[in-house]
């Protein structure tokens, strides 16, 4: 065997071994029209301790005669835009777990009212149990709010008062107090940046940061490592979190004082999460029974519970245990900007945020 | 079967076989050059093609805009901007050295202590840094800090005999397989105000301070050592114990002093290895990610978090230029640094066992100020290295109310009655280890193909070499949406089909992608040093070119080889970005893709699942070093 055959050989050995990779292109989404119902999400829906996910798929299933699978893509949303923009297969039927910013984005990556259908709300009849304050605004109707969290500050009451508003924060007496998140990975990073502009608008919210990064605020960049890093071993005396942050610290025996919810200005930022319909999908009517399912009254308790965010339906129609009702704090006003407020301004405005930190 | 048949079967394999050894080299040449092709080249191409596309046309604007952002480049904007106004820039320039000023004072080095240290103050006027400066700013200081705390490492494991001296070995590459948030979770529970440090000053009346919040650039850079300086220590480790102690012997015959034998013998040939560490780690610390965000906050952003930002908002003609740029930045120091190692090609070394001396004699000894001073050492080490690692074990079993299995129990429930769809803790554990053990199998051809093909090549194989390196100086992010973009959607071709790579092989091949050229740095300079007639007579005689590297030069490089395969294992075990979107929704995930996953409202779980990763990767080094150490006598 001389090189040029020896070549030819491993060559065609490589030409085998890449023809396993190749695959055709398929019609619809999942495996088509068998009553499994593909809903796509983020993590802790499914992986981490008590997960509502897991719950929703048993009571579900043995309501109806269909099948939940349910799929963590990696990158949540993101990872469908992508995919819908190379015209790559999308293997779920649904979304759970879409918020505003999402929505927002999609339009901006693939044109208007792309990614999802248009929900047919008539076909729902629990959607009208939902709180009107949960509204995103979304002009093409693509998602219905499941569950709400509200960000607000937590802190140590040992160390500093209650700050009554954003503007204290600026004050000697919260002096390197706070840490917050990067509003460019971060949802709560990006829910107080925009409780922010709500507050000092578009033309203020930039020096008021100047302002708190003179009295020494820290971005770290997500929840985790500001909140379980930082805030759990003391480091600082106030965070940027959820409004449930009492429910944890109960379950877990962690000190009171530590843990205790400020809604400076009387407010909290509202981050509703929403469901919707994958373009493409094949089991459209299952999708529609399982939102109504979701939209009933247990489910909702069940997820706000498990998922330690608030019902997205209205008191009347949820009926929640009383140790929730006494740790999980609501604002008395809630902030949230709505589409149309978002769609071309969000990535500006966070952009010029992130530049004007970064001080080097 | 007639008795001429067999023979003639015989005849035919062995000539196949004498065939094939002919061949080898060609054929794992080839063969690393295919994988590199679809696991490299084909991802890292579909989106560095996008830095110089503006809607499909060929353009320059993308690096136009970055190179002229103050933002990224800082004062080098004006240069980019209007490069030949050569005069104003130096005018710029005299301006800055006029204002200089240099005076005498006090500093307070340490974080609340009233500790004063005379201390010449420079006054410079600032100088923008962008983000590109500050990124290769705060890199050269965390090398530094890296190379200062593996060295002494490096010298204490190659030179002197103790018990456990082979176990903490292995054990010095456990910091570099650690998931980036498990490493800020430990640093926090380690040097955070109420972390373990300040319990234990708090215990002799001192403290708290505020070790992070007091220099949080001095925190990253100590966490940026906590995983390359183990790298450091290791690629040392594995040169010091190659060196050829006859001529330390010899130079000590001919009257040379312990110390000038030491200067003369054994430092130039351990110089080339530091130096190794020293780039791997600059190369690394270049592209960090997660950690400056976590320790440091947004204001010490490098480039590499830009990126990430670019990324997610789908701007990839921004992101593929500024990855680009750290790219071209990374293969340039590579490839000044292989010019100076193959100037170095030296004497032939042999793999002699290393004399060792006792750490601890006798009594007298231990008090001496070298044994001191490697006390003193071991202190720093408990406190930079071990602190964290056990700060995070103890989070794994307490809860407010103390002592807890719940984290724990949580996983053993996940894995008995967890669903399919979940994420179940063995299965991570088993992943981890069969793609270790895979892509140590692959990567160590690879790298050793690569060392072989480059070896003696002069320029040309600085050149190849240095390309070589681009597994490392990647963007790991960019390399991530590479793989998303390239293999996981796959490329349509005609007629409806696609090309997608994905599952078990592809994430074994992408992490012997990553794994290679640790191999390759390990083995590279060994080989370069070997005496070249070695080979010859070896050829001479007959050997093919691939007897002559199995049973010539492999065996006298087994240390290094012994060095690239551990960091393989390593590298695989550790890696996150490419195995999660590779993994899909399927069950290929691996421990650190389980750490994250577990990662909700309660860190708990998730800390339990990292003080697993920490305990089957420790084990697995124990077994992979005992394993390796055999190949090396």
């Amino acid at each position: 065997m001389d090189r040029r055959t020896f070549i030819g050989t491993v060559g065609a050995g490589t030409v085998t071994g890449v023809a396993g990779c190749l695959t055709r292109d398929g019609g619809g989404n999942g495996d088509g029209d068998d009553g499994t119902l593909r809903i796509a999400t983020y993590d802790s829906m499914v992986n981490t301790e008590n997960s509502a996910g897991p719950w929703l798929k048993e009571a579900f299933e043995a309501e109806h005669d269909a099948e939940i699978e349910w799929t963590v893509p990696d990158q949540g949303l993101t990872q469908y835009v992508r995919s819908a923009r190379e015209n790559a297969d999308i293997d779920a039927d649904a979304y759970v777990g879409v918020n505003v910013d999402d929505l927002v984005r999609i339009d901006d990556e693939l044109g208007d009212g792309e990614l999802l259908q248009e929900l047919e709300v008539d076909r729902l009849d629990n959607a009208d149990r939902i709180r009107d304050e949960l509204e995103m605004g979304d002009p093409h109707g693509r998602v219905l709010p499941y569950d709400t969290g509200y960000i607000c500050l937590v802190y140590d009451e040992t160390l500093v008062d209650e700050p009554e508003t954003l503007a204290d924060l600026t004050e000697p007496a919260y002096e390197d107090a706070l840490l917050a998140q990067n509003a460019q990975n971060s949802d709560p990073g990006r829910a107080f940046l925009l409780w922010t502009i709500d507050a000092h608008g578009e033309d203020g919210y930039l020096d008021y940061w100047g302002d708190l990064e003179d009295n020494g605020v820290r971005v770290l960049d997500g929840w985790t490592e500001s909140y379980s890093g930082a805030y759990m071993e003391g480091e600082r005396a106030m965070v940027v979190s959820y409004s449930t942050d009492q429910v944890y610290a109960n379950e877990y025996d962690y000190e009171m004082s530590r843990h205790q919810v400020a809604f400076p200005n009387g407010q909290g930022y509202a981050n509703p999460e929403g469901m919707g319909i994958l373009e493409g999908a094949t089991d459209v009517d299952v999708a529609y029974d399982f939102f109504d399912f979701v939209l009933s009254s247990e489910p909702q308790a069940e997820i706000a519970q498990r998922n330690v965010q608030f019902p997205a339906v209205a008191d009347d129609h949820v009926d929640l245990d009383s140790t929730f009702d006494e740790y999980a704090h609501e604002p008395s006003e809630t902030v949230a900007f709505d589409y149309d407020a978002l769609r071309g301004s969000l990535g500006g405005w966070v952009d010029d945020w992130a530049r004007e930190f970064v001080g080097q | 079967m007639p008795a001429s048949d067999r023979r003639g079967l015989r005849n035919a394999v062995v000539t196949l076989r004498s065939r094939l050894e002919r061949h080898a080299l060609s054929l794992a040449a080839l063969a690393t050059a295919a994988v590199l092709a679809i696991m490299l080249y084909l991802p890292v191409g579909v989106v560095f093609v996008e830095a110089v596309l503006e809607a499909g046309r060929p353009t320059l604007a993308h690096f136009r805009s970055v190179l002229t952002d103050p933002f990224y480049v800082g004062a080098l904007a004006d240069v980019f901007a209007e490069p030949l106004a050569v005069g104003s820039h130096l005018e710029g320039v005299a301006g800055w050295l006029g204002a200089v000023s240099v005076s005498a004072t006090v500093v307070r080095p340490i974080p609340g202590l009233e500790l004063p240290v005379p201390w010449l103050a420079l006054e410079t006027p600032g100088v923008r840094l962008g983000l590109f400066g500050f990124t290769a700013y705060q890199a050269a200081l965390s090398t530094l800090a890296s190379v200062a705390l593996g060295l002494p490492a490096a010298y204490v494991l190659a030179t002197y005999e103790f018990r456990g001296r082979r176990t903490i070995r292995s054990l010095t590459i456990l910091p570099f397989v650690l998931p980036g948030i498990m490493v800020a979770v430990g640093f926090y529970a380690m040097f955070g105000r109420g972390g373990t440090l300040n319990g234990l000053l708090g215990l002799v009346g001192l403290g708290p301070y505020p070790f992070i919040e007091g220099n949080p650039l001095a925190i990253v850079i100590v966490a940026h050592a906590f995983y390359n300086a183990p790298l450091v220590a290791r690629v040392t480790v594995a040169a010091w114990e190659s060196v050829d102690r006859r001529a330390v012997e010899t130079a000590r015959s001919l009257g040379a002093s312990p110390r000038r034998a030491f200067r003369d013998v054994v430092v130039p040939q351990l110089f080339p290895a530091v130096l190794t560490g020293a780039l791997l780690t600059f190369i690394f610390t270049f592209m960090t990610f997660p950690i400056v965000l976590a320790l440091g906050g947004l204001q010490l952003a490098t480039v590499e978090v830009w990126i990430y930002d670019r990324v997610r908002q789908l701007a990839y003609g921004e992101a593929a230029t500024l990855a680009v740029l750290e790219t071209l930045l990374s293969l340039g120091l590579t490839y000044a640094y292989l010019r100076y190692e193959s100037a170095q090609s030296g004497l032939a070394r042999s793999a002699g066992t290393p004399a060792r001396r006792p750490l601890v004699p006798d009594l007298r000894t231990a008090l001496s100020p070298r044994r001191l001073a490697i006390v003193a050492y071991g202190l720093v080490v408990l406190v930079v290295f071990v602190g964290p690692m056990a700060s995070l074990i103890v989070g794994s079993v307490t809860d407010g109310s103390g002592l807890t299995l719940r984290h724990y129990a949580f996983l053993l429930e996940r894995q008995l009655e967890g669903a399919s769809y979940q994420t179940l803790p063995w299965i991570a554990i088993r992943n981890s280890l069969l793609f270790g053990v895979a892509t140590l199998a692959v990567a160590v051809p690879m790298g050793v193909v690569i060392s072989v093909v480059t070896a003696r090549a002069g320029r040309a194989g600085a050149i190849v070499d240095a390309l070589a390196m681009l597994p490392l100086a990647v963007s790991g992010v960019v390399f991530g949406i590479g793989l998303l973009r390239g293999l996981v959607f796959g490329i349509p071709l005609p007629g409806g089909w696609r090309f997608q790579v994905t599952g078990a092989v592809a994430i074994v091949a992408a992490h012997a992608v990553a794994a290679y050229p640790f191999v390759t740095r390990n083995v590279s300079p060994l080989l370069a040093n070997l005496d070249p007639a070695m080979v010859e007579s070896a050829r001479a005689l007959g050997a093919s070119r691939y007897r002559a590297l199995r049973d010539v030069e492999l065996p006298l490089v087994a240390s290094g080889i012994v060095a690239g395969a551990a960091f393989a294992f390593a590298i695989s075990i550790g890696e996150f970005s490419s195995t999660v979107i590779l993994a899909g929704g399927g069950d290929t995930y691996t421990m650190p893709v389980a750490v994250e996953r577990y990662l909700g409202r309660r860190s708990g779980p998730a800390i339990a699942m990292g003080t697993v990763l920490l305990f089957v990767t420790a084990a697995s080094f124990v077994v992979v070093d005992r394993v390796g150490g055999r190949f090396e006598r």
